[in-house]
């Protein structure tokens, strides 16, 4: 079969979630996505890092859930980073909305860990 | 009416032989007449029925025929006796006056009721007062259909005349009956053979799809012809062309059995060879007719055609750039040759503006022609074709079928790529599912205009914006679709996505963040709201280097 779109994968360290994201995230299967995110974040974890560097895709959608994850976090107390290749894709589309003013992003996942450590 | 009763001694010594043999030969002219054949059978029937009681000066006519449990007879059509087919007089084969011509299978001639050790079981002969009846059993191809019998109220002896007479009339009246059964079952074959088929193809971007089904001239040869179009999910796309040896009922059944048996497999199984083998297992269980099919998957995003061959004729993949060739290698043995093989399979990807035509035999085949030569003669006619897929169809069929009666089924299937260079028109429906294939077709025709990686991401991003948006905001749940049109001039790049829907503001929120990406890629972006829908255009500078 075709691929999906984008694969989703999960990695918890302590109380540190880590995902990655590779594919594309867009329209068709961005609430699919978001779903299974915040699934995997339990009331015990501290932080959630989600590395975009294997994301080749990612517009507004994807942007809505970033937001939409960041503000759930919040109101719970928890963490939420983002991974991201400078000057790759991605970190355009993200700098187009100013994203970094919300949520910190770090350019490499050893920064973003210890950053929530 | 009979003016005269006559008795069976006249009959047989007519003195003027020559005169009654000229009368004779008259009178089977009006029951053989060509042109009756054009009734439909209850008119043929009646008609019938009508010149043979005249003839043979007989007051009643009847024709019952076997029902489907083989042993009883039904009235079908009546003179003199019209009643018994609105009353249904149904008799048991061995009762009564019409029982006992169907059972002995032979004529028979009861001179006087009055006399007989035979009972008229039908009420109605009684009431009217039948006295003289002669019968002749309805025989096609050594099968009993029928009777036929005619009636005088006055006593008389039919003579061995008249049962030639009336045999003949018989004999007409089977073969009428049998052609109008098949005729029925012929058009009952095409009605399940045509409820089978897709109703509608799909709208992919980029991509475009037309098929054509003839059924054969004669309805009793339609039957096992089929293409298919089966949605796999994860942009990407079965399609089948088959067809089932034989023709009729039996026909199309198998083939809508195949069908099933196709798509249950093409929904598990990825691999176009792996279900193609899966079918062919089927078929051996089955122990049914042959058949031959080809089964293809088609990847939405690359145009990569992924496909497994049994026994079918060779695709056709015509070509700007070079002339038509038959796609050859990949082999394989019709289903139901019973060889229980695994079968290949083989990728060809579609380049710009390339079709790929897949057909049935009976767009090929002519008696007295080589195969070879009905390949040659399809080269010809794709070359002279039109483009576009459903013209191309139509006159790929048009062009091989002039001036004969089809013989046998047509299913035409045609899938071509958009061309890429200069301008690109596609149209998109309105289901997000999609969106991937839109920014790959959108990346392809960038490329293909000079465009950098840059210029590519860019334009996929923002036409991604301007679909999903009209996914969103344009249409209600359904098959709505959009138009997309790519343009490049003086080295700006401009694509226009036009809906047909309402425009909505996008909503609060993290909604709404759709425009302002779309403007951070493109150096304008136009959104013009109208009574018919919305248009976003959006240009670009591309293959700079700044």
């Amino acid at each position: 079969m075709t691929p999906e779109l984008a694969k989703l994968s999960f990695e918890t360290t302590g109380d540190v979630e880590l995902a990655r994201v590779a594919g594309e995230v867009d329209a068709s299967n961005v609430e699919d996505l978001t779903r299974r995110l915040l699934e995997a974040v339990s009331n015990d974890t501290q932080a959630l890092v989600l590395d975009l560097t294997q994301t080749s895709y990612i517009d507004s959608s994807g942007i809505s859930l970033i937001f939409d994850a960041a503000a759930r976090m919040k109101n719970r107390r928890q963490q939420l980073r983002l991974v991201v290749t400078p000057e790759s894709f991605v970190s355009e589309v993200l700098a187009a909305v100013s994203m970094s003013d919300s949520v910190p992003i770090d350019p490499e996942l050893e920064a973003a860990l210890r950053a929530v450590d | 009416m009979t003016p005269e009763p006559t008795n069976q001694s006249e009959m047989e010594t007519e003195p003027e032989h020559g005169e009654g043999a000229a009368a004779r030969l008259e009178d089977v002219a009006r029951l053989t007449e060509a042109t009756l054949a054009y009734l439909d059978l209850d008119d043929l029937l009646a008609e019938l029925l009508h010149r043979v009681t005249e003839i043979l000066h007989a007051d009643t006519a009847a024709v019952l025929l076997v029902e489907d449990d083989g042993r009883t007879l039904a009235a079908r059509a009546a003179k003199g006796l019209e009643e018994e087919v609105e009353r249904g007089f149904r008799l048991p084969i061995g009762r009564g006056f019409a029982g006992r011509v169907a059972a002995r299978r032979e004529p028979v001639v009861i001179p006087d009721l009055d006399n007989s050790t035979i009972t008229v079981v039908n009420p109605l002969m009684r009431e009217k007062n039948v006295r003289s009846l002669l019968g002749v059993p309805l025989i096609v191809e050594g099968t009993l259909i029928g009777v036929l019998h005619v009636g005088s109220l006055t006593q008389r002896d039919f003579s061995e005349a008249d049962v030639q007479l009336l045999q003949l009339v018989a004999d007409r009246v089977g073969l009428s009956i049998e052609r109008s059964r098949l005729a029925v079952q012929g058009q009952i074959a095409q009605t399940l053979q045509r409820s089978l088929l897709p109703r509608r193809l799909p709208r992919l971007p980029g991509l475009s799809m037309a098929a054509w089904y003839i059924p054969a001239a004669e309805e009793t040869a339609v039957g096992g012809d089929w293409y298919d179009v089966i949605e796999l999910g994860h942009r990407r796309l079965g399609l089948t062309i088959g067809d089932v040896a034989g023709h009729g009922m039996a026909a199309a059944t198998y083939m809508g059995m195949l069908r099933s048996a196709v798509r249950a497999y093409a929904l598990d199984i990825a691999s176009p060879a792996e279900v193609l083998s899966k079918v062919a297992r089927f078929a051996d269980a089955e122990h049914s007719r042959m058949a031959t099919m080809i089964y293809a998957t088609i990847n939405l995003d690359t145009w990569a055609v992924d496909w497994a061959r049994a026994g079918h004729p060779f695709p056709l993949l015509i070509s700007p750039k070079h002339p038509p060739r038959f796609l050859t290698d990949v082999g394989g043995p019709p289903l139901g040759a019973g060889a229980g093989v695994d079968y290949e399979e083989q990728r060809v990807t579609l380049g710009p503006a390339e079709t790929l035509l897949l057909y049935t035999d009976g767009l090929i085949e002519r008696r007295g022609r080589t195969l070879s030569d009905g390949e040659a003669a399809l080269t010809e006619a794709a070359v002279a074709a039109p483009d576009e897929p459903e013209l191309m169809c139509r006159s790929v069929i048009q062009q091989l079928t002039e001036d004969i009666s089809v013989p046998d089924d047509i299913a035409v299937l045609a899938l071509r790529a958009v061309g890429l260079h200069d301008t690109l028109k596609a149209e998109v429906p309105a289901n997000a599912e999609q969106l991937a294939t839109v920014r790959h077709l959108i990346r392809r025709w960038v490329t293909a205009n000079g465009g950098t990686d840059d210029d590519c991401s860019s334009f996929a991003i923002a036409v991604t914006e301007a679909c999903a948006n009209a996914v969103e905001h344009a249409y209600g749940p359904g098959d709505a679709a959009m138009d997309l049109t790519a343009d490049v001039e003086d080295g700006v790049a401009t694509v226009t996505i036009r809906d047909r829907g309402a425009w909505r503001e996008p909503r609060g929120g993290n909604r709404g963040r759709g425009i302002p990406v779309m403007r951070e890629f493109m150096d304008d972006v136009a959104i013009d709201t109208g009574e018919g829908g919305t248009t976003v255009r959006l240009s670009r500078r591309i293959g700079g280097e700044e």
